[in-house]
């Protein structure tokens, strides 16, 4: 069962919205290394989110030392620094790593 | 050959013939089974995963395993369950006849993320970053009618700060009563037209079996 | 129940949210982090290694 009031702007501002999977990586060798690497990019920028997420939740358990605090949120700032040269590199923009969901399987 | 974890729950038959039931420290794990090297990154598969979550709970009440859990042997499956077990047995023989929805809501002042470049140590800029979740707010109004309209259905609830843009209601309801959750749910369109918001239901337990959450 | 093609779209995404972002974490493979602050530390490293590594493999195709 689903409710929901003003699909669209739940699109643009819910943060869930931009959970985004990638298809399973094609082998194939004729890809073309900028689609390579947009895909590799979303996974990794996908992965990031979700330890961004993780990290907090600890914050919220509060049951992390200073120690830890400054390790996890310098590594989170080295990722975020990574990512962006990464994009600049390869010429992608934030809109570029969102990969569309594709044709959308229905769901019972 | 790998299994992929689904959720955990009090009975065999709970789980067969839509998924594999590994027994596994008093409880049963429900799995599928996939090829060694099938990445879990992969739409296809969660979806799949997600359709036999949505078959599993039709049977009965599980608690929900975050995805990613893989395992090789029930061996493997009992060493990695058998510290909170007892807990989560406890849990499912308490809410047998319980489902979980969420309510989720946009926050009525969208936060923008903490600029890194700010930030000389690690630890501010995580704290910061703590705080614009923690500061996504709702207006009272709203909060009060989603507890008369949807809450007042329900056995538990609680709001949770998720992110940054959301604030999300968190329930427990009686399988029973979820014929007058659609109800509730257009009444609290009706009542509230300018707030966006999205409501889902059922789901297994998962707020409510997550211990950080207690 | 007829939807839109909207809320198709949301309740797709709604349950990737449920998947990976909810429910009782059990240690296991890689896409989600576990609740222990060195894997966590380590998976951002490991991230952060895959972005150097990919750096350096395309840059040998050039």
């Amino acid at each position: 069962m689903l409710i929901t009031n003003d699909e669209e702007k739940l699109r643009e501002q819910l943060s869930f919205t931009e959970s985004t999977i990638p298809d399973r990586i094609a082998a194939d060798p004729e890809v073309v290394e900028n689609g390579l690497a947009k895909l590799v990019l979303s996974i990794i920028e996908l992965v990031r989110r979700l330890l961004e997420k993780q990290a907090l939740r600890r914050m919220d358990a509060g049951n992390l030392s200073e120690g830890e605090i400054e390790r996890l949120g310098s590594a989170l700032m080295k990722l975020e620094e990574k990512m962006l040269e990464m994009k600049k590199v390869f010429g992608l923009e934030d809109d570029d790593l969102n990969l569309s969901l594709g044709p959308i399987k229905t769901l019972e | 050959m790998k299994s992929i974890g689904i959720g955990l729950h009090l009975d065999r038959e709970d789980v067969e013939p839509v998924a594999k039931a590994i027994a596994a420290s008093n409880l049963f794990v429900s799995a599928i089974d996939v090829d060694d090297d099938q990445p879990l990154s992969d739409r296809e598969l969660l979806v799949r995963v997600a359709q036999t979550r949505a078959k599993l709970l039709e049977r009965a009440t599980f608690i929900a395993v975050r995805y990613g859990f893989a395992f090789r042997s029930a061996a493997e499956a009992e060493s990695k369950i058998v510290t909170n077990a007892a807990r989560w047995r406890a849990l499912l023989e308490e809410n047998r006849t319980r489902v979980e929805l969420t309510l989720k809501v946009v926050a009525s002042t969208q936060q923008q993320k903490p600029d890194r470049n700010s930030f000389s140590s690690g630890a501010d800029y995580l704290r910061a970053l703590h705080a614009a979740k923690n500061a996504a707010v709702v207006s009272d109004t709203f909060k009060r009618e989603v507890e008369k309209t949807i809450g007042a259905l329900c056995a538990k609830q609680k709001w949770i700060a998720r992110d940054a843009a959301s604030i999300e209601f968190a329930a427990l309801i009686e399988r029973a009563s979820l014929l007058k959750l659609a109800p509730a749910g257009e009444s609290l369109k009706r009542a509230c037209p300018d707030i966006p918001f999205l409501l889902s239901a059922p789901w297994p337990l998962e707020v409510f079996a997550d211990a950080d959450h207690e | 129940m007829a939807r839109t093609q909207e809320q198709v779209e949301l309740a797709l995404l709604d349950m990737l949210d449920h998947l990976l972002d909810r429910g009782v974490v059990i240690s296991g493979e890689a896409v989600i982090s576990i609740g222990d602050v060195d894997l966590l530390y380590l998976g951002l490293n490991i991230v952060l290694a895959n972005v150097d590594t990919l750096s350096r493999v395309l840059d040998k195709r050039k």
